[in-house]
This record gives C-alpha cells, structure tokens and sequence, in this order.
C-alpha cells in the first residue's frame, strides 16, 4: 500500500534530475511513513477509547437483570496502550511536520531530523511494549486460563473483543512502520557518508 | 535492495581508503572504530549473559504450595496442594522463547562480529536489523508478561480474575526479577541500535 503511493508519488520526480535525487527520495518515504505511523497511531487509539460495550444478562427463570459493562480502561494494559498510542501519534505529528517542510526547502531541520532516529527507536520499544502487554491480556481473555483460574470473557463481549483486537493489529502495523523509519535512516545516513 | 546496498558496501571501502591515505584522519576514524567494537562487544556480551539468566530464573520457576479449600462450611478446611509453573500463562513461555532466541542471536552476532573484523558493511548492517528487532521482540515479551504479572499481583474484579500472588510468593517475585533481567538485555540490544546510529553520525 505505501509502496504504490509513493512510487505514484516519485514517478515525475527523475525528470528534474537533480544530483541528490537519492536523498529526496528517502526524504518523501520518511515523510510517508511518518504519516502512515500517526495515521496508525490516530486509528488504534480512536478504535479502541470507542470499544466500550454494555451487555444485559438475563437468566429466564427469574425477573433478575445484570448490566455488564466492558471498556478499555478496565485493564491497565489497555490504558497502557492507549498511553503509548498518544505518545506516538502526537510524536508522529511533529516528526511529520518537521520532515515535510525540510522536504519542501531542503537544509532546514536535517540537524534535528538526523537525530529522531534515537527517539523513533525508544518509542519503537514503548509502543512494542504496549502491544505486548494489551495482546498477553487479550490472550488470556480470548483463551481464559484454566489453571489460574481466569475464565474467558471474550465471548460475552463480541463488540469490545473485535475493537480490542483490531486496535492490538493496527499498533502492531504502527511498530512496523517504526522498524522501518528507523532502516531508512540509518541507510539514508550511511548513504550521505561522505566518499 | 540487495544491489542497491552492494554500491554501497564498495563507497564503504572506498572511505576507508581515502581515510588511510589522509593521515590525520585515518587515526580518528580507527580509533572511533576500535571504542565502538569494544562496546559492541561488551554490550553483546551482556545481552547474552542477561538473556540468558532470564530465561534460566523463568524457565526454572515452579512453585508448590498448598491452599486451604473449606468444601464444607462446617468443617474445618482442607489442605490442597497448587502448583504454579511458568507454562500455565502463555505470557510467560512467550518471555522464555524471547528470552532463548534474544540469547541464541546474541551468540551468532558475537561470533559474525569476530569474523567481521575487516567491517564488512552487508554484515553490519544485517547485525542492526537484528538488534532492531530484538528490541521490538524483547519489549512486546516485557509487555505482555508486566501485563499479565500485574493481573497476577493485583487481580482484576472487573472480570473477576482473582490474584494469585499472595499464594505464590517465591513464583512472583522469581517472574519479576526474570522481567527486570529481560529489561536489561533489552536495554543493551536498544544501546547497540544507537550506537551504530552515533558511529554513523560521526563519520558524517
């Protein structure tokens, strides 16, 4: 999907030819990539604050009703996450910023940007974290753990699991962004070593 | 990709020609080099050592106890012995086999840096991808494992998942220290990532 949008994006770019055609095209995918991560990290935290989900039991023999309710904020992995999400995706906004308006007048912010490598790698463990942690809770969740003790809960919730599940997808899909981001500069960097 | 890097790897060597014909130069770039390996080594060798200490206090965790269970209100409770063993939560043999494939790179990138003296770039750079996705592989194994400890250490009444850790005290405090080892080896895997970068940005 990014590979056919930026190569849509590059098509015209060779005619101009100019000598650091190289760079800019590493400048425009980090660019992308910038946005696919806050677009990524927008989704997963919209996806999963909207997964809340109250259920009526009823037992038919008798008049008695139970309202229970399942939201993300009952679990402190799912808080964990939606933590990491914001971070990231408010991180995403100004990296995307920084890196387009150095794109549009090359010189301005390389400094800073050649030094977001660090940060993308530190938040690349953060996010990978709450992953983890949401998705080792979802697990037990989904499966139950018969030896603890900790019964399944997924199955009442059908609305609460799809979100909970989609929302550990897409940050996993914003993880690999940021495994990217970090290759691209660390290529781009050893290509601009000067020869 | 693989041609793109090949150019490369020549522009690579190529540096490293004209460094030895500069004079002056040559000598802050070797010796830039030399720090770096001998980091690269230590921090390697941490992440090893840590590695695999994590896995041995998880792998070797079990813990017996027996929990008193009244069957019936009237009589007195009855002793049951409960086992906990680190497989039960899948969490937990997710940290184990991180922890064992963290260790187990951790050997073969010891051994490709000795071969790879000379600093051959396609071998450097397949080292930092590794590392890169050893720190993605270590911190989500972290993750899931704080996680699921947590809902251990302090239950969760919404779903009503009891806690278990004040039966299993010894187990607990074994997968936490197993946790804060994980952390440490996935602090030096996440160290070797940036100081490739710094190496980088130095020969800038």
């Amino acid at each position: 999907m990014a590979a056919t949008e930026t190569t849509g994006k590059v098509a015209p770019e060779p005619i101009k030819a100019e000598p650091p055609s190289v760079t800019k095209y590493f400048a425009l995918v980090e660019v992308v990539l910038r946005f696919l991560l806050f677009a990524s990290a927008l989704v997963a935290v919209l996806v999963l604050v909207t997964s809340k989900q109250t259920k009526r039991l009823q037992f038919p023999p008798f008049p008695l009703v139970i309202t229970m309710t399942a939201k993300f904020n009952q679990s402190p992995a799912f808080i964990y996450l939606v933590a990491a999400l914001s971070v990231t995706g408010f991180y995403a906004v100004i990296s995307t910023l920084l890196s387009f308006y150095s794109l549009l007048k090359p010189g301005y912010f390389t400094k800073a940007l050649s030094h977001f490598v660090v940060l993308d790698v530190l938040l690349l463990g953060i996010l990978a974290s709450a992953t983890g942690a949401a998705g080792g809770v979802a697990y037990i969740g989904l499966k139950g753990d018969s030896q603890v003790g900790w019964m399944k809960v997924f199955n009442i919730y059908g609305k609460f699991c799809r979100h909970v599940g989609a929302s550990i997808a897409i940050s996993l899909f914003g993880s690999i962004v940021l495994v990217l981001l970090v290759l691209l500069s660390v290529y781009s960097l050893s290509k601009k070593i000067p020869k | 990709m693989e041609s793109q890097y090949k150019t490369g790897n020549n522009g690579g060597i190529e540096t490293g020609a004209n460094y030895t014909t500069n004079g002056r130069g040559s000598e802050v770039a070797v010796a830039n080099k030399k720090s770096f390996r001998g980091w690269d080594f230590v921090l390697r060798l941490l992440a090893l050592a840590l590695s695999l200490a994590a896995a041995v206090v998880l792998g070797v965790n079990k813990q017996t106890t027996t929990m008193p269970v009244s069957l019936v209100p009237s009589l007195p409770p009855v002793n049951v012995p409960v086992t906990a063993k680190f497989h039960y939560l899948s969490a937990f043999t997710y940290l184990v086999v991180a922890n064992a494939i963290a260790g187990g790179y951790a050997v073969i990138s010891l051994l490709l840096a000795l071969a790879n003296r000379r600093g051959n770039k396609a071998i450097s750079l397949l080292t930092m991808i590794l590392d890169l996705a050893m720190v993605a592989l270590l911190f989500s194994a972290i993750g899931a494992s704080l996680a699921v400890g947590l809902i251990g250490y302090k239950g969760n009444s919404h779903v009503r998942w009891d806690k278990v850790c004040n039966v299993f005290g010894r187990f607990c405090h074994q997968v936490a220290a197993s946790v804060a080892l994980t952390a440490a080896s996935a602090g030096a895997f996440f160290l070797l990532v940036i100081l490739i970068v710094f190496n980088l940005h130095k020969r800038h």
